[in-house]
């Protein structure tokens, strides 16, 4: 993988090494790029902001299945229904005990941790397709119990919920909730950049890299498995919170096994094993169905649609280009999204001496 | 060469500039439909209906008070998230009203149209939407002063149903207490009419039985006819739409079981009777409007007009669902011209208005197809009599189409009774 750094590791200090920002110009793109965000709401329209505000609450959770099968080599099909339990937990905390919605949405990441612990449980001893069955198990175990526990969830009628409120700040329009979730990624994906540099960082990647190696080096497996499968869910909870505060309406319905699968997608089209590759992966998730929409509405009425029939079926295209886009991925760039960035990248900067 | 570009550069002008020369900006309309979900089997009929109706009247009627309706169409698969994401969506294109589709939304979306003012013509029946004041008191039933419906509530079709089932029993002059058996998926639809229906069978003398779930989703359903044939269910009361409801009659016919079907108003239709062959005969279902296609009344040209609109030919069957989604548009468009009327200004809260301006309405130019309703601003009900219809199916439907079929007297919906329900205090909202 082509690295930034200049050639020849001139680091000479632990403290250089721990650095998050390779080259200076990285920490004032991310700079800008924040500032861009948060200047949004002056350009864009309410529709796209709100797909920026789905593509903030997704990155974190798919942050946290990253953490999960990107850095720590487990699997999840289930991340969607911790997702939807961190949403219902914190309608229900909001409704139940009347917390405010700026404590209930940490709140259910917390206590969506502690569902993923038990369920993460079997990951201690578990590995690859066992483990993605055991998974599946949570997916349906608490899909069932969302559609049963009335007092919980509401039952299937679903659960309304309120808007986020601080200090009488309302964030009930996509133009404020966008500060909300902003903030949220950039404590979230600052969190597990920091994460990742730490002993238990090193420790999932080395469980990751050689699990019998890392044992032999005296990381305890179990426990960093369990853990791996503890931060996955407190970020889908938060993820998932996020989510409830934005839509004001939960339902079981969407907590699909294919909105869990979606997730996995997100991961490795973003690039495993990358920070900022899972935001990219939500991006690109969110964004493709709307391009392919505008696609399928030019293709509507026009001469193909005509020659090949389509009519309603147009309307499949969409489901259609995210399973295709996944293939393609698969094939022509396995390493993700954030890899082609990082050769994009490279390529400009050693420009025009590129070999 | 540049005499061309100043052409086409005038065209793009006058067009742009054609609309503005009408005078007159389009009224945006929110349509949700399923086309690919749960229920798209009699979502898709209804969708074709509406959108139907709202070009046919922008052809022929010049639109709403000489403003065009833009109809923003969304197929949102039956999942109420994804209606509540789209609600969302088109607050930016400030839409004036929606007509909507499934319970689980349309009950999701209550607050929100409250809140923003936009009338919601829903193709949910759900009692629940019906306290449009908020009086009844009953735990969960909130205030829907935005919510309207064509057709009986699915908890009047059902009590309808209830007592001719009650009525049917002693005719036959069958021995001991009727057995009842609520069916349907666990999902707010099929859910709705469920305590209500439980309730008054109780009240008129039946054994009710513990219900039986089936998914929304067609599936080998002989698990739970047998269950009916143990219990011995002789009324069962079908909640879920056509394609789910096929697959149940089939395996009961299979599994030879002997049970009178009520059907939900989504239930039943020619096309569902067509796929399920004579397992569907005999099943007793409401059907909302006076007239089904083909019939003889003074509306029907203008429901075959509407029905060119997306079959030129004129020669395609339309089930009973398209003819209630004509009806309902109806019900907006003619609540759109009333807060249009003397050059009024068509917002959400004068078209709530207009749902309230007449008493025993008809859409004009509909007379015998359409039912008349009564909206008030404490009461939804728009309906209370329940016509009832029995399917007939009388040999092999698997060759030719519907409109053969209906033709030659196989597939025939046969009226049985009206149900003239009271507006009973106790029963708005549930």
């Amino acid at each position: 993988m082509p690295s930034l750094a200049p050639a020849g590791d001139y680091r000479s200090s632990y403290r250089e090494d721990m650095t998050i920002f390779l080259t200076r110009n990285s920490r004032i793109g991310l700079l800008i790029g924040i500032v861009l965000v948060a200047c949004a709401p002056l350009a864009l329209g309410r529709y796209e902001l709100g797909l920026l505000i789905n593509i903030g609450f997704l990155g974190i959770a798919a942050l946290g299945l990253n953490i999960l099968v990107g850095f720590t080599g487990q699997i999840s099909i289930g991340h969607a229904a911790f997702f939807g339990f961190g949403a219902f937990m914190s309608a229900w905390l909001h409704e139940r005990w009347h917390i405010p919605v700026v404590f209930c949405i940490p709140l259910a990441g917390i206590a969506t941790a502690l569902i993923g612990l038990v369920f993460g449980a079997p990951a201690a001893r578990l590995k690859g397709l066992y483990l993605a069955i055991a998974t599946l198990a949570a997916q349906f175990i608490l899909e069932d119990f969302f559609a049963r526990a009335q007092w919980f969830t509401g039952g299937v009628a679903g659960r309304i919920t309120e808007p986020f409120e601080l200090f009488g700040w309302r964030a009930d329009r996509e133009e404020s909730y966008l500060y909300v979730v902003l903030a949220a990624v950039i404590v979230m994906y600052a969190f597990a950049a920091n994460l990742m540099r730490t002993r238990d960082g090193r420790a999932l990647v080395a469980v990751r890299d050689h699990y019998l190696s890392a044992e032999v080096m005296g990381v305890n497996l179990a426990y960093y498995r369990t853990l791996s499968f503890g931060i996955a869910s407190f970020y889908a909870g938060v993820g998932g919170a996020l989510y409830a505060h934005y839509l004001l309406f939960v339902s079981v319905e969407a907590f699909n096994i294919l909105f869990s699968i979606q997730f996995l997608g997100m991961v490795i089209i973003g690039g495993l094993g990358s920070i900022m590759g899972s935001l990219m992966g939500a991006a690109f998730m969110v964004l493709l169905p709307e391009v392919v929409q505008v696609g399928a509405d030019a293709l509507a009425g026009g001469a193909i649609d005509r020659a090949l029939k389509l009519g309603s079926s147009i309307s499949f295209l969409r489901e259609m280009a995210v399973g295709l886009a996944i293939i393609l991925f698969l094939i022509f760039e396995p390493n993700g999204i954030v890899h082609r960035w990082q050769l994009i990248k490279a390529y400009w900067k050693l420009y025009p001496y590129s070999h | 060469m540049t005499m061309r570009k100043h052409m086409l550069g005038w065209a793009v002008v006058a067009a742009m500039a054609l609309p503005m020369a009408a005078g007159a900006q389009p009224i945006p309309l929110g349509h949700l439909m399923d086309l690919s979900g749960g229920t798209s089997d009699v979502g898709t009929p209804f969708a074709q209906g509406v959108n139907d109706t709202f070009a046919w009247v922008n052809k022929t009627r010049n639109g709403v008070a000489g403003r065009s309706v833009n109809v923003l169409a969304h197929d949102y698969g039956y999942q109420a998230p994804r209606a509540v994401s789209q609600y969302q969506a088109w607050s930016r294109d400030r839409v004036v009203g929606i007509m909507g589709w499934g319970t689980a939304d349309t009950e999701a979306l209550v607050r929100f149209v409250t809140r923003d003012r936009i009338p919601y013509v829903s193709g949910s029946y759900s009692a629940a939407l019906t306290d449009a004041a908020g009086k009844s008191g009953r735990q969960g039933v909130e205030a829907t002063p935005y919510n309207f419906f064509y057709g009986p509530s699915y908890s009047d079709a059902l009590r309808a149903m209830l007592q001719w089932a009650a009525d049917d029993w002693k005719a036959k002059g069958k021995p001991g207490r009727p057995k009842y058996v609520h069916m349907g998926a666990n999902h707010p639809y099929p859910n709705s009419p469920k305590a209500a229906g439980e309730a008054l069978a109780q009240e008129l003398g039946f054994d009710v039985l513990s219900p039986v779930t089936f998914a929304l989703t067609p599936g080998d359903y002989t698990a739970q006819c047998l269950t009916l044939k143990n219990q011995g269910a002789n009324y069962a009361y079908l909640g879920n739409t056509a394609g789910s409801n096929i697959s149940v009659l089939r395996a009961c016919q299979t599994a030879g079981v002997d049970v009178q079907f009520l059907g939900n108003v989504w239930g039943m239709d020619e096309n569902a009777m067509k796929a399920a062959g004579t397992a569907a005969d005999g099943v007793v279902f409401p059907v909302r409007t006076a007239a089904v296609w083909g019939a003889q009344a003074p509306g029907m040209a203008n429901v075959q007009a509407i029905s060119r609109i997306s079959d030129a030919a004129g020669t395609a069957y339309r089930p009973v669902h398209y003819v209630a989604g004509i009806c309902s548009a109806m019900l907006m468009v003619e609540a759109m011209e009333t807060a249009a009327a003397n050059g009024g200004q068509v917002t959400g809260e004068r078209i709530r208005d207009g749902f309230y301006a007449r008493k025993d309405w008809i859409p004009k130019g509909f007379e015998g197809v359409c039912v008349p309703s009564t909206f008030t601003a404490n009461d939804h009900r728009g309906q209370l009599n329940v016509t009832l219809y029995r399917s007939r199916v009388a040999g092999d439907t698997s060759q030719g189409s519907v409109k053969d079929l209906v033709a030659a007297g196989t597939i025939k919906l046969e009226p049985v009774t009206t149900v003239a329900l009271p507006r009973k205090a106790e029963w708005l909202g549930w």
